[in-house]
């Protein structure tokens, strides 16, 4: 290598000479000035603060502590009940602002470091990052909104994704101080820092999946093929394998030995969680086993010949589980290695033969480059020893184990929902194994029951004899994730959706721990694609939302079009892909409003909680990576609604509709203070059945900025949805009137009615109009804010 | 069995240094008669152990009843819907905590609240936000697990369905 000396160099007449610039040093290379920049680029954290305090005001965190004692530090443990204090002067208020902190930081951390890790891997197995580009076709020209937004960078390559990420992981550490003893005392600046730190895990989760995107040519858009969901999908005359995780590049490599081998035919691969959905957007030969809620499920039936596992939510006895039916397993990443042996530099097949011959339960093999060789010959050549045995009980073995029951009520103590195993049981050492294979889907796969069973009693097995018949016949659909909305799908809803004519965007997102069984979230995204919601799934939520089939067997996949659009029912792709749905909303602030979102937060922010009707769905939220998520759909102006385990995240944020003067906000117009009514009612809010959850998602899509035709829709299906499952009109219904436009025309009489005989509204019959009565503002030309500095001209 | 009695119906909820009392029926039924302001709050799971039956006869002593989750559903269904109303638990709670709230009747908080047909764990969450910010409100839980975050709690009896009902019964009975 020559080294140059500073100075003009002629190198006319040289030849094969490759010049290199990685980096300038000294001054950075300025930027292409690709949009002004707005006022917070890269925020810190007391940057967006006065955007948090907006929020914290109208929506105050409600605590529900889960425990009331603080041992964090060696003065404890502190007993904070009863307004004491902790050692170090903190309070019970402040100290579960704190644990949420901590939620947040293991979550966003997660994001984050599995999308540096992801850059990493890239490197290693495709080469320089600034060869990649990050270019998503002419569909797409806002190719990293949260990006733009954000930090203020346009990433071009994905190794422009360097920087992003080190704002991120300097954040991370900077809040993570915060939790320290003796720094942050106040609930409130905690949570402000939780949606820092839920901001910062929005920010990762698009870097992570745009990296992937860009790396591994994932498609995007559209009209994406059918994937195989379900459990019994996973064919076992085939040698199986089984990823479980989020961080796909192991997997990929599994799918290219598979491939490159041509040995389709003799190997199934099928995935838990993120990793099979990212893997299947990589190769659609990757089935969808299961979500998260089925994993220990999977593996104890006894169908898979090689676990490969990677990062996040997969179990820490996954070991001994997967002893328990002779299945090895390789640890892919390095957040999780189990005090085994990393093995990268050893001959393949003396890993494998480790492997067959049980000499070592699991491996770690760090470089996805040496993990599809292994996993495929391992499940290949142990294929023949396993199929020996039956790993579901025999039916002697079940009557017996299901007869030994006494029916003491331990495990109904130790299980999450409290199931009545016992009764299960029962019923089936009286031959009816009926009420226990019911159960299967209720249960969450925890295995906490198994270990309080004074018989000893395999409840996990005995469940899935119980439901074998079902499980085999467990073959649904969902679509390959499809990554990003097109910038032109946002040009054709951006009206309807501001409008409200589209009626909103429903995310259910998240982990499986349902209060009652997967047909919930089915149930949920039904009812919003056939009432014309734009319905945008993730995640676990995902995956079990295909599970199940209409009266012509058919799943939502193939009943509703997969386009973001309107009645659309569409896989977005893993968690964190649901980057792109908060890109979504802030796609409809830059490309249908023409706003500037370049390190422009506040303004966006402010914009979507005015205008956007987005409600994410967390059914079944489990992770600390579901709370950071929370928390940044939550900044970002987009309310959600939790499943009832949800309230164990200690905190939801609610509005009181009663306070009038929590719900002013400005008309950016001219300044002036207007009552605009409790819209969105709450930003985060634990409901507690399906039937409270669906009614209230479509309450919390109404916005300051509805048209009265928007309003009307959004009406309409707020009282219908209250009348389908709660059985009457909602008794707040009258608080989102504004005028008689307001009332859809085909129930305006009725409702008209109600307003004069309940509310004692004025009623002048023969046009038909409301004399007098509604508070809330409304006029076409509004224009809401909650940022006094977006007033164009103050009011003298 | 009163060791027995404190044990949470979720193994491992123990909250900490202040755990609810097991108390005998009678003295919550005359916690309830003696409470100026008190509320029936019945949860999603009031069609379990017969307790909606239960939930109606103390709501037609004049204790307005709050129904969350779809609880609603079983009222109407029951034909008895004279003081009920729909609530969401956490909305619910949160108006709690606010001395200043006016209460579903729209006079005033209440003084004491009682639970029934809870969802177990989520209500467990709510008692603990009770418990520890809200102190003008007494919390009591007559469904037949023990609650370790209500003021006072009936014990752990989800067991013996016929048990529980008689001592709702003496609940009633005070009323
Ligand atoms: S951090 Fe504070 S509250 Fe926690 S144990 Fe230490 S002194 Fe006690
Ligand atoms: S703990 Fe065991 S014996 Fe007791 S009810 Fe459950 S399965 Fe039956
Ligand atoms: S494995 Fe299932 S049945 Fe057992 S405790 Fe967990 S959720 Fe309950």
């Amino acid at each position: 290598m020559v080294k140059l000396k500073p100075g003009i160099f002629d190198i006319e007449d040289l030849e094969n000479v490759k010049i290199e610039i990685k980096e300038i040093m000294g001054e950075k290379m300025p930027e292409e000035e690709w949009a002004p920049m707005g006022p917070t680029p890269k925020p810190k954290i007391p940057d967006l603060r006065y955007w948090d305090r907006i929020l914290l005001k109208r929506y105050p965190p409600f605590y529900a502590p889960q425990c009331d004692t603080c041992i964090l530090c060696t003065m404890g443990k502190c007993d904070l009940t009863g307004n004491k204090r902790g050692a170090c002067g903190i309070s019970l208020e402040a100290m579960q602002g704190r644990i949420v902190l901590l939620a947040c930081l293991a979550g966003c951390s997660a994001h984050a470091a599995h999308g540096r890790h992801m850059l990493h891997d890239i490197e290693h197995m495709k080469g320089e990052l600034d060869k990649i580009p990050i270019d998503f076709g002419t569909e797409i020209n806002v190719e990293a909104p949260l990006t733009r937004l954000i930090t203020g960078i346009k990433p071009k390559t994905v190794a422009d994704l360097k920087e992003v990420f080190s704002y991120i992981e300097e954040n991370i550490v900077q809040l993570g101080d915060a939790l320290h003893t003796g720094q942050e005392g106040s609930a409130l600046d905690f949570e402000s820092k939780a949606y820092q730190m839920g901001m910062l895990d929005s920010l990762g989760k698009e870097a992570a999946d745009i990296a992937q995107i860009a790396a591994f040519n994932f498609p995007i858009g559209p009209d994406r093929p059918l994937l195989d969901v379900g459990m019994g999908t996973l064919d076992t005359n085939k040698a199986v394998i089984l990823v479980i995780g989020h961080n796909a590049p192991p997997a990929t490599n599994i799918c290219d030995y598979i491939q490159d081998h041509n040995l389709e035919d003799e190997v199934d691969i099928g995935g838990v969680c993120c990793t099979a959905l990212d893997s299947s957007r990589y190769s659609t030969i990757v089935k969808l086993a299961s979500s998260l809620g089925r994993q220990l499920r999977v593996i104890r039936a006894g169908l898979v010949d090689c676990i490969v596992v990677d990062e996040q939510c997969i179990r820490a006895d996954i070991i001994e589980q997967a002893q328990k039916v002779g299945t090895p397993v390789i640890f892919a990443n390095d957040k999780k290695m189990h005090n085994l042996e990393i093995r990268d530099g050893d001959d393949p097949d003396e890993i494998v033969k480790d492997l067959v011959s049980g000499n070592v339960p699991g491996v770690v093999l760090l470089d996805p480059l040496n993990v599809g060789e292994v996993a495929v010959k391992v499940a290949q050549q142990i294929k023949p020893i396993r199929r020996k045995k039956g790993w579901i009980l025999s039916d002697e073995e079940f009557k017996k184990q299901v007869e030994a029951c006494t029916n003491c009520g331990n495990c109904t103590i130790a299980c999450p929902n409290g199931i009545r195993i016992g009764d299960g049981h029962k019923l089936a050492a009286e031959g009816d194994s009926s009420l226990l294979a019911s159960q299967f889907d209720i249960c969450i796969g925890c295995g906490r029951c198994e270990q309080v069973c004074p018989q000893n009693i395999p409840i996990v097995s005995t469940m899935i004899k119980a439901a074998w018949p079902l499980i085999q016949e467990e073959k649904g659909k969902i679509r390959q994730a499809r990554g990003p909305i097109f910038d032109t799908e946002i040009r054709t809803v951006g009206a309807p959706l501001v409008l409200g004519t589209i009626p909103g965007i429903i995310a259910p997102i998240g982990c499986g721990n349902y209060p009652n069984g997967t047909k919930d979230v089915y149930t949920i995204a039904k009812e919003f694609g056939d009432r014309g919601y734009i319905v945008c799934l993730t995640g676990c939520m995902l995956i079990d939302t295909g599970l199940y089939k209409d009266e012509d067997g058919k799943t939502l996949f193939e009943t509703h079009p997969d386009v973001f659009d309107k009645g659309g029912i569409i896989n977005v792709g893993s968690c964190v892909s649901n980057a792109h749905i908060h890109d979504a909303a802030i796609k409809v602030a830059n490309i249908f409003a023409q706003r500037n979102i370049r390190g422009n937060y506040a303004e966006i922010a402010d914009y979507i909680l005015n205008r956007v009707g987005a409600c994410g769905v967390a059914w079944g939220a489990m992770s600390q990576k579901a709370a950071s998520i929370a928390a940044g759909f939550n900044r970002l102006g987009v309310p959600a609604v939790v499943g009832p385990h949800s309230i164990k995240y200690r905190r939801s944020f609610l509005g009181r509709k009663d306070k009038e003067e929590d719900w002013y906000v400005y008309d950016a117009r001219n300044g002036e203070r207007v009552y605009v009514g409790p819209v969105p009612e709450h930003l985060l809010v634990v409901a507690e059945t399906i039937e409270e959850c669906i009614p209230l998602t479509a309450k919390l899509c109404m916005r300051a900025a509805d048209t009265p035709a928007g309003r009307s829709i959004k009406l309409t299906h707020y009282i219908d949805l209250n009348q389908k499952y709660l059985g009457d009109y909602p008794d707040d219904w009258h608080l989102f009137v504004r005028s008689e436009a307001d009332l859809p025309i085909a129930k305006r009489t009725e409702l008209l009615q109600k307003l004069e005989a309940e509310q004692g509204w004025k009623i002048d019959w023969k046009s038909k109009k409301i004399v007098e009565g509604p508070k809330v503002y409304y006029n076409p030309s509004f224009d809401p804010t909650n940022i006094k500095d977006l007033i164009r001209t103050k009011k003298e | 069995m009163a060791e027995l009695k404190m044990l949470p119906f979720d193994a491992g909820n123990i909250p900490g240094p202040k755990m609810g009392r097991v108390t005998a029926p009678k003295i919550i039924g005359k916690m309830i008669k003696r409470a100026k302001k008190p509320l029936l709050i019945c949860g999603s799971n009031i069609e379990e152990h017969g307790s909606i039956d239960k939930a109606i006869e103390i709501g037609k002593k004049g204790i307005p009843i709050a129904a969350s989750g779809n609880a609603i559903v079983a009222f109407r269904n029951k034909g008895y819907m004279d003081n009920v109303k729909y609530v969401l638990l956490n909305d619910l709670a949160n108006c709690l905590r606010d001395p200043e709230w006016k209460g579903l009747d729209g006079k005033g908080n209440y003084d004491t609240v009682i639970f029934i047909g809870s969802l177990y764990y989520l209500t467990s969450g709510i008692l603990a936000s009770l418990k520890n910010f809200v102190p003008h409100i007494k919390a009591l839980a007559i469904d037949p697990y023990y609650q370790p975050n209500a003021d006072m709690t009936f014990g752990d009896i989800w067991r013996k369905k016929d048990e529980y009902l008689a001592m709702l019964d003496e609940v009633i009975g005070e009323l």
